[in-house]
């Protein structure tokens, strides 16, 4: 077994988190330390799992304070598929620890500061007895020795006053989750509050809602004398067109547009009131054309170009600039509102 | 300052015009020039994508036209250099949205105001064709080393002869395969030269990184260690009038031999 060894190294110890979420919360309050500034950081997660976006965004927080990721290790083979595909380095954690070089003890329940860590590289297990064995050693040694850094969410004294510095392409690597990953997000009830606050105060992430596009400007898709205005939009009359939309092709209506089919990127669907697409949006939709602010866009995957509500517009994000669409057979219903003058866009589980 | 308005095109659809547009609108604007790319292929648009540009575009030359929006607020900034901007075609209209007096008018406007305004032009020779050449002083007509490219840019050049207004009219050859020419399989750069009598402004490698940088978003000649984004910074620094000797394109001796032998030739004519 080679050993490696990680200079300037800090190893954060999540293995004990039940969910993402606990998970993301310890991780956000270490990493407030100051003593984690700079280090290489070795991540311990466990057996949970993880998905690319998420260890994407866990590896953007760590980012954001100077740190980096040297390592993790988990026994979870999503996460090692998703750090693979990051090129995230997976190792495992030596028990013997040189104990010169562990700082053991910090007073008043503060994250504890391993400085310098000896680490083997990971060996590609030939036998399973052998794979198992290194468990075992780890399992029972592991509490002992390795002294973990963890923030208790209860006893901690360290709670942040200041919100964690957002970082560009925060909100980039969180929108690219997929389906499921709100049923994962969800939080505990323990953590709920704080991991709400904490999330919103990074636009990160809240429980139900995503906001995926960036708000550009304001009032100028708004045709020359149309005024902002609130009406319903069910008293509208809806045009029903059941087909797919190309490119190059617009959908003008003066009420709302539903649309039974995809909406392919280069189209264009302009309505007075609400556009409802059974399907993949990929053009521009306009709601709204004429300032109704009430309106809505929804479909079953909003990959919109732009999204324009009244005279509100909202473009893409870059890091999604796909040129295509990606197919799937599970999707999770849209809808984008304007709410406190900004696009919003909701991921619909249930209808409330 | 008045600026150069310089047409890309080739008659041929499918050689490489966007992305030698995209490409050469890049590495001038990385040259510190103020560069305005005008993407004349109305319904077809596709320069937009090529410089990851596509979310950001609200109005298009289309809406100039018909006077829904100012011209500056149509020009879409690039997302790196603040020097590049775009005014995109519109998607959902046709080539008849617009005529050859409109598009002058915009180009004229833009060059008082840009070092550069590169109009990507359709492929074809009809309406939208005459549009982009409209405004422009300077063609660079793009082909590649295949019979059926070279006979469309050899009508294109024969066309653009007839505007007086175009002074220069200069060759880009794109995606060339040196090693085809050395099998004898490809035409190679002094046979295309041979048959379309004009200068050669550039010559592009096939690169398959070209595939990549399209689907990105991201011109090839941010990529420093391409092959074909070395080969387009040397078009942009031609067209500022530096002399800069073509690329060896991987092949021993005879190429450049090849192409020194062609530029000979071409001074001989001059």
């Amino acid at each position: 077994m080679e050993k490696g060894f990680v200079e300037n190294g800090f190893i954060i110890n999540l293995s004990n988190s039940k969910n993402t979420n606990q998970l993301v919360y310890e991780l956000s309050n270490i990493m407030e330390h100051p003593d984690v500034r700079g280090k290489h950081v070795c991540l311990k997660l466990g057996g949970i799992d993880l998905k690319q976006s998420q260890l994407l965004s866990i590896k953007a927080l760590i980012e954001a304070t100077d740190a980096d990721i040297a390592f993790i290790d988990t026994v979870s083979e999503q996460t090692v598929a998703a750090a693979t595909s990051l090129g995230i380095v997976i190792s495992k954690m030596n028990d013997e620890i040189q104990h010169e070089n562990v700082v053991s003890e910090t007073p008043e329940g503060e994250p504890v500061v391993v400085k310098e860590e000896l680490i083997t590289e990971e060996v590609p297990a030939e036998s399973s007895e052998d794979s198992e064995e290194i468990k075992e050693t780890e399992n029972t040694e592991d509490n002992q020795k390795v002294v973990e850094v963890s923030a208790d969410i209860e006893t901690s004294q360290y709670s942040s006053p200041n919100p964690i510095n957002t970082i560009e392409g925060v909100e980039d690597t969180f929108t690219e989750m997929s389906e499921h990953e709100l049923s994962e997000i969800i939080p505990s009830e323990h953590f709920e509050n704080e991991f709400e606050r904490l999330a919103a105060s990074e636009g990160l992430i809240s429980n139900d809602e995503i906001s995926k596009y960036i708000l550009l400007d304001t009032g100028e898709v708004l045709p020359q004398g149309a005024e902002e205005h609130s009406s319903d939009t069910k008293e509208l009359p809806t045009l029903y067109l059941n087909q797919t939309l190309r490119s190059g092709q617009t959908v003008t209506y003066e009420g709302n547009i539903l649309i039974i089919g995809d909406a392919h990127p280069g189209s264009e669907i302009i309505a007075e009131g609400d556009i409802t697409v059974w399907g993949i949006l990929g053009g521009i939709a306009h709601a709204g054309s004429k300032g109704n602010i009430t309106s809505k866009v929804r479909a079953l995957k909003l990959n919109a170009i732009q999204l324009r509500i009244a005279g509100l517009y909202a473009r893409r994000n870059d890091t999604l600039n796909v040129p295509y669409v990606q197919k799937t057979n599970e999707f999770t219903p849209e809808e984008a509102q304007i709410e406190e003058g900004k696009i919003v866009i909701y991921k619909k589980l249930r209808r409330d | 300052m008045t600026g150069r308005v310089i047409v890309i095109t080739s008659g041929k659809g499918g050689v490489g015009k966007t992305t030698t547009s995209a490409n050469i609108g890049t590495a001038l604007a990385k040259e510190g020039y103020k560069v305005v790319l005008i993407d004349t292929d109305l319904g077809l648009r596709n320069l937009d994508l090529l410089l990851g540009l596509e979310n950001r575009i609200v109005y298009t030359i289309v809406d100039v036209i018909e006077e829904r929006c100012k011209l500056k607020q149509a020009l879409v900034k690039d997302k790196k250099n603040p020097n590049l901007s775009l005014l995109a075609a519109a998607q959902t209209r046709d080539k008849s949205a617009v005529n050859a007096e409109q598009l002058k008018e915009i180009c004229n406007k833009l060059k008082q105001k840009n070092d550069f305004v590169l109009v990507d032009c359709p492929a074809g020779i009809e309406q939208g064709f005459q549009n982009a050449i409209a405004g422009a002083s300077e063609a660079v007509v793009v082909t590649t080393p295949e019979m059926s490219a070279i006979r469309d840019a050899d009508r294109i050049i024969g066309l653009l002869n007839t505007k007086e207004e175009i002074t220069s009219t200069r060759l880009l050859l794109n995606r060339v395969r040196p090693n085809l020419i050395k099998n004898n399989e490809m035409m190679s750069v002094d046979d295309v030269v041979g048959i379309l009598e004009i200068p050669l402004v550039g010559i592009i490698p096939e690169d398959t990184g070209i595939i990549t940088s399209t689907n990105k978003g991201e011109p090839i000649v941010n990529d420093e260690s391409s092959l074909a984004g070395q080969a387009y910074r040397n078009v942009a620094k031609r067209i500022l009038g530096e002399e800069v000797p073509f690329l060896d394109l991987d092949e021993p001796k005879g190429l450049m031999a090849r192409i020194k032998n062609v530029f000979a030739k071409l001074k001989a004519k001059v």
